[in-house]
């Protein structure tokens, strides 16, 4: 039995119902710019060093996006951050506690591959030959960051719903009793799928970019551009979409505790997990029955809307079996923990969101009447062999 | 021993708060002072037509949003993860009675990043008012989230009525004792601080000796008017302490040094502002500036590490104890044991420990429970063991062993296994702001055990012997 103590808190502030949606919501909403970088930069890295004119086209409008789009993703990061911690504490904490080192080395590379992300695109903003080998390693490193902080993330995650390695780990990774911050979960057999199931959703989110901004902010891009983008954009498609059956496959049938199996192949949540799986490939079919036309409006839009619904089923997935898996942390469950709504702060953040809404509408707003921007210019060459 | 506890050798895993804290604050409040600074700027050089001084502006803005939306986002969310690994049950309970205000808070950075982006990227392409206006969402959006942080921040010194079961709320705990005085100081730092930093900026890179005494000159006031908000919300946060931090401020050497040298500092400050830019703005050079970054700087810091210090024994006063237990619990675990935990169902992480390595010490009649008698049936080695435990738990959010910050080990000279025990069972006493022993006398005598085990001898050449 993992130990965990009941202390004397206070209770849940919000509806458990409202917890959970915002968590699950903030989730998916973080993991759209969070896919883009977590597949975007390696694939724009690799492109731009071994692809041809159109490919280093790609990864130069995806890579000067990126600042605004790990903006994003940081951002959005926080509200399922925030909501983890209120209700699932007891099964959080301990987990990254055990990893502390790693769990901290998060941010320790988040900010470099910020960085190298703005250092990289200005390689690609200035004009030939400002592509010097310092800003392309800036690219490859934060690549590699990115990456890796995906792999503590998985790490983290699976070890918050493993409390029955906390004890073993600890008694491995610590002194005294106490953690030394140094353990993984390696050894958890969830993890490895899990970390490339992510991998397997941000090819198919990358995929889904590609094709809206093809339609959307790269109309100034020639049409031999935006033909290679849409083979692209279908190729990254099929390939997410294989890895992420194969992946999740590996995942549902590898790894499932005997609970979460049972219940997630019943009626009715079996039929959520049904459509989970198969959701994957809606992005491709788009694709694919649109292969022969000039990418339009309809069918990238239509990716676009089934990459979330993607992710949105993944989301919903994700949470329902973390839920099944913290059974035994949270006795009964997590959701019969006590509640006791302070409505009048929630009602100032309902409030002050909605504001915040209109007021974000108006700046966008604002960008719709601004003056045309400067083309973005072809990418550097790359130096010669 | 509500959560498995993080041991960092040296600087004990709290002081990874401070450094990730402090860090993070020298950058959020140039963010707050620094949007303001672009956005009255960037409106008079409009209005002036000053082109030079908007590429100017255009120049920092970009050198802004590198620094504070890049490093002083991340931090601020390094502030979340260090808090959660170095003090999780005060996290929990911070969480659990302000998640509204975060998330009111969280809205407002929303606002501010995008605020940001947008200031930058369209600069040049929007309408002259509508640009000054996104500046302005910013610097508002800035400012509002300081605001909130710091009636969270501020309620861990001073939770005043929220302390009270029957006036218990958000709003007591959010519109606590020490927020308007925290908040008066921090919009002061803010003014100040990015005043500093706009100053090196433009010292640094700015050829245009007009523009430099320009900057220079427009920046004098709202810096000198910072430097009078952090002194007057000073006296405020000292005035409205809990009498306890009062009593550490003025006890504990090091903390009133640091509080004068905090006022010496900010008064230096002042008076170079007053003399140099105010007076005399030909006189910002690129050493003038760092210095006075450096002054602004060194004061912050220290400002930062008082205000966390005088909060001793807790982390959030009343409600959490340093050492992670709430001061409600301690006179159950001082029947029960602190390595059993507070509460009969669940186990802690300790009582687990317990079981696993040392399962002769559980009570037969209920093998899940500690039989803390039998802990001083233990070999001495065993016993010594159990106390670095005890100690890990009870003592290491504060206290490193052997070197390092505040380690226990070069307190201990030549102290005798019974002045230990009973400096273990008085803790509280003297001084007062050491958390109260939560255990029972078994397990203060197997921590005495470990104290001795550690403690080296009096230090050699001292008369009288």
């Amino acid at each position: 039995m993992p130990p965990l103590d009941a202390t004397q808190l206070p209770d849940l502030p919000a509806p458990f119902w409202f917890i959970q949606f915002f968590k699950v919501l903030g989730f998916l909403l973080h993991m759209v710019p969070m896919n883009l970088w977590y597949a975007g930069v390696p694939l724009a890295v690799v492109l731009y060093a071994f692809g041809g004119e159109p490919a280093r086209r790609w990864s130069a409008r995806l890579m000067l996006q990126m600042p605004i789009l790990v903006a994003a993703g940081i951002n959005l990061g926080i509200v399922p951050l925030l909501f983890l911690q209120v209700a699932y504490a007891k099964a959080f904490y301990p987990a990254t506690i055990l990893m502390a080192w790693f769990w901290l080395a998060v941010i320790g590379l988040l900010i470099p591959a910020y960085y190298g992300v703005y250092v990289y695109g200005s390689g690609m903003r200035n004009g030939a030959g400002a592509m010097t080998p310092l800003r392309r390693a800036a690219g490859w490193c934060s690549a590699a960051m990115f990456l890796a902080i995906g792999f503590i993330f998985a790490n983290a995650m699976s070890l918050t719903t493993n409390p029955a390695t906390w004890p073993e780990l600890l008694d491995r990774h610590g002194v005294a009793g106490a953690a030394t911050g140094t353990a993984l979960n390696v050894a958890d057999a969830s993890l490895w799928p899990r970390w490339m199931l992510m991998l397997g959703l941000a090819l198919l989110t990358t995929a889904a970019w590609t094709a809206l901004d093809t339609v959307w902010l790269a109309a100034g891009e020639g049409d031999a551009y935006r033909r290679w983008a849409q083979r692209w954009a279908l190729r990254l498609a099929l390939a997410g979409a294989v890895w992420s059956t194969v992946t999740g496959a590996w995942y549902l049938f590898g790894t499932w505790r005997p609970a979460v199996y049972q219940e997630m192949l019943s009626f009715p949540a079996v039929v959520l997990t049904l459509l989970t799986a198969a959701s994957c490939w809606a992005p491709a079919a788009l694709l694919w029955v649109a292969r022969q036309k000039d990418l339009a409006w309809p069918i990238a839009g239509g990716t676009a809307a089934a990459q979330f619904g993607v992710l949105t089923l993944n989301a919903i997935s994700r949470q329902i079996v973390q839920n099944i898996e913290l059974r035994e942390v949270f006795r009964p469950g997590v959701s019969a923990q006590p509640t006791s709504p302070d409505w009048g702060p929630m009602a100032l953040f309902l409030v002050v969101f909605v504001a915040g809404v209109g007021v974000l509408a108006w700046l966008f707003a604002q960008l719709a009447k601004a003056s045309p921007p400067a083309s973005l210019e072809a990418p550097s060459e790359p130096p010669a062999a | 021993m509500h959560y498995p506890w993080w041991y960092v050798p040296v600087i004990t895993a709290p002081m990874l708060i401070a450094a990730v804290s402090i860090v993070h604050v020298l950058v959020s409040h140039y963010a707050v002072g620094g949007g303001l600074f672009l956005a009255v700027e960037t409106a008079h050089a409009y209005r002036t037509k000053d082109r030079e001084y908007l590429a100017y502006l255009k120049g920092h803005t970009k050198f802004f949003l590198w620094l504070t939306v890049v490093f002083g986002a991340i931090t601020g969310v390094g502030i979340w993860w260090t808090i959660g690994l170095a003090s999780p049950l005060a996290t929990e309970v911070l969480i659990r009675t302000f998640v509204f205000g975060w998330a009111t808070e969280y809205v407002f950075f929303v606002l501010e990043i995008t605020a940001a982006f947008i200031f930058l990227y369209y600069w040049g392409r929007l309408p002259e008012k509508t640009h000054v206006a996104v500046g302005w969402i910013y610097a508002a959006a800035a400012w509002i989230s300081l605001v909130l942080i710091t009636g969270i921040t501020a309620f861990m010194l001073h939770p005043g009525a929220w302390l009270n079961p029957a006036t218990r709320s958000f709003w007591t705990g959010f519109f606590n004792p020490q927020f308007l005085p925290q908040t008066v100081a921090r919009t002061g730092g803010a003014l100040l601080l990015s005043s500093l930093y706009v100053y090196l900026h433009a010292a640094v890179t700015l050829r245009d000796q007009r523009l430099r005494d320009l900057i220079a000159a427009r920046s004098a006031r709202p810096a000198l008017l910072g430097a009078v908000l952090i002194l007057v919300g000073g006296a405020g946060w000292y005035s409205f302490m809990p009498e306890s931090a009062k009593a550490a401020l003025n006890a504990a050497a090091v903390l009133n040094v640091l509080a004068a040298l905090i006022f010496v500092l900010t008064a230096v400050v002042f008076v170079l502002l007053y003399l140099g830019p105010y007076r005399n703005p030909g006189w910002l050079s690129p050493g003038f500036a760092g210095a006075l970054v450096l002054f602004g700087v060194a004061a912050f810091s220290t400002g930062e590490f008082i205000r966390e210090a005088v909060r001793k024994p807790y982390v959030v006063y009343n409600v959490v104890l340093s050492n992670q237990i709430l001061p409600n619990e301690v006179a159950e675990l001082r029947a029960r044991g602190y390595l059993e935990g507070a509460r009969p169902e669940g186990r802690s992480w300790t009582n687990a420990y317990i079981a696993r390595h040392y399962p002769q010490v559980m009570d037969p009649a209920n093998p899940l429970r500690i039989d803390e008698k039998k802990l001083l049936d233990l070999p001495r080695a065993d016993q010594i063991k159990i106390g670095e435990v005890l100690f890990q738990y009870h003592c290491n959010d504060c206290h490193a062993v052997h070197f390092g910050y505040s380690p226990v080990a070069m307190m201990l000279h030549g102290r005798t296994e019974e002045m230990h025990l009973e400096m273990i069972e008085n803790l509280d006493r003297a001084p007062f702001f050491m958390p109260p022993w939560a255990g029972t006398r078994e397990e203060a005598k197997v921590l005495a055990a470990y104290l001795a085990s550690i403690s080296p001898p009096r230090p050699a050449g001292m008369a009288p012997q």
